[in-house]
C-alpha cells in the first residue's frame, strides 16, 4: 500500500467507516509507515472534531451530577 | 475560549489527576457540542442527556488513556461520544425511530446537515460557519455518504445497501469527500 493510499483509508479509519476486510491491511500499513503513519492518524482526527464542530451545539442538562 | 481560561489540553491533565473542577469546566465548555453529535445520532432528547452524563463520566475514568501526542482532547471525546451514541443507537429501539427520521430527512432535506442554520446562527458561530463552508462545497452525494458514515455508523456495504448504490461508488465517494474536507480544514487551520 503506498502511503497515498494508506491517507485515504485512514482519514475513513477515524470516521468509522473502514471495512473488516480493509482494517487488516490498514493495521499492516500503520505498523509499516510507523511513526509517519501514527502523526498521519492525528491530525485526521480534526475531521471529527470538524463535524462535531459543524452542528449547532445544543442544550444540555443543567450540571454534571 | 477567554484568555487566561485553561487549554483542552490543561484540563485534560487536570482530570488525569482526578480533579473534579478540571472536568467541570471541560463540562461547560463542551457538553453543547457533544449533545449535538449524541442528538444527531440517536434523535431523543431524554437519552441524549443520559448519554451526555455517561459520557462525561467516561471521559473520567478513562482520561488516563488520554495522549496528546495521539491527537487533541476535543478529538478524543468526539471519537469517545459518537462510539457511545451510535452503540446506545444500535442497542436501544430508538433506532427505529431514528431511522424513520432519517429517511424523512434525507427525503425532504437531504443536505440538512449543512445547510439548516438561520442567519442568527451564522452570526453566533464564525468557526461553525467555516467549517460548515468546507462541507457544503462537496456534492451532496458525498456528503450524505459522510453522514451516514459519520452520525449513523454504517459501514461501506450498509450505505451502498441504503443509497441504493454500487458499493465501488459508495468507496470513492467518501474518500473523495473526506479528503476534500481534510484539505479544506488544512486550509482553514489558522482562521480557527
Amino acid at each position: 500500500m503506498s502511503f497515498e493510499e494508506f491517507q485515504n483509508r485512514a482519514r475513513l479509519f477515524v470516521v468509522g467507516a473502514l471495512e473488516p476486510d480493509e482494517m487488516a491491511e490498514f493495521e499492516n500499513a500503520r505498523r509499516e509507515f510507523g511513526e509517519k503513519a501514527e502523526a498521519f492518524i492525528s491530525e485526521c482526527y480534526s475531521l471529527s472534531e470538524a463535524f462535531a464542530l459543524s452542528l449547532k451545539p445544543a442544550k444540555a442538562s443543567d450540571q454534571i451530577n | 475560549m477567554p484568555s487566561g481560561a485553561p487549554s483542552d489540553l490543561e484540563l485534560m491533565e487536570g482530570i488525569q489527576r482526578e480533579d473534579p473542577e478540571a472536568l467541570s469546566h471541560l463540562y461547560d465548555r463542551y457538553n453543547g457540542i457533544l449533545k449535538a453529535l449524541i442528538l444527531r445520532v440517536i434523535h431523543n432528547e431524554a437519552e441524549a442527556d443520559d448519554l451526555l452524563q455517561e459520557i462525561f463520566m467516561e471521559i473520567w475514568n478513562q482520561a488516563k488513556n488520554f495522549s496528546a501526542q495521539r491527537g487533541k482532547p476535543l478529538g478524543w471525546m468526539v471519537t469517545l461520544a459518537r462510539r457511545r451514541a451510535i452503540d446506545g443507537l444500535r442497542k436501544k429501539q430508538a433506532y427505529a425511530r431514528a431511522e424513520e427520521s432519517l429517511q424523512q430527512e434525507t427525503e425532504q432535506q437531504p443536505e440538512a446537515w449543512v445547510h439548516n442554520s438561520t442567519e442568527e446562527e451564522i452570526l453566533d458561530g464564525d468557526r461553525r460557519v467555516l467549517i460548515r463552508r468546507v462541507i457544503g462545497v462537496l456534492p451532496p452525494a458525498q456528503q450524505q455518504a459522510i453522514e451516514l458514515a459519520f452520525f449513523r455508523g454504517m459501514s461501506q456495504r450498509e450505505i451502498a445497501a441504503k443509497t441504493n448504490t454500487p458499493l465501488g461508488t459508495v468507496k470513492t465517494r467518501l474518500e473523495l469527500g473526506l479528503k476534500k474536507i481534510y484539505d479544506g480544514l488544512k486550509e482553514l487551520r489558522d482562521e480557527l
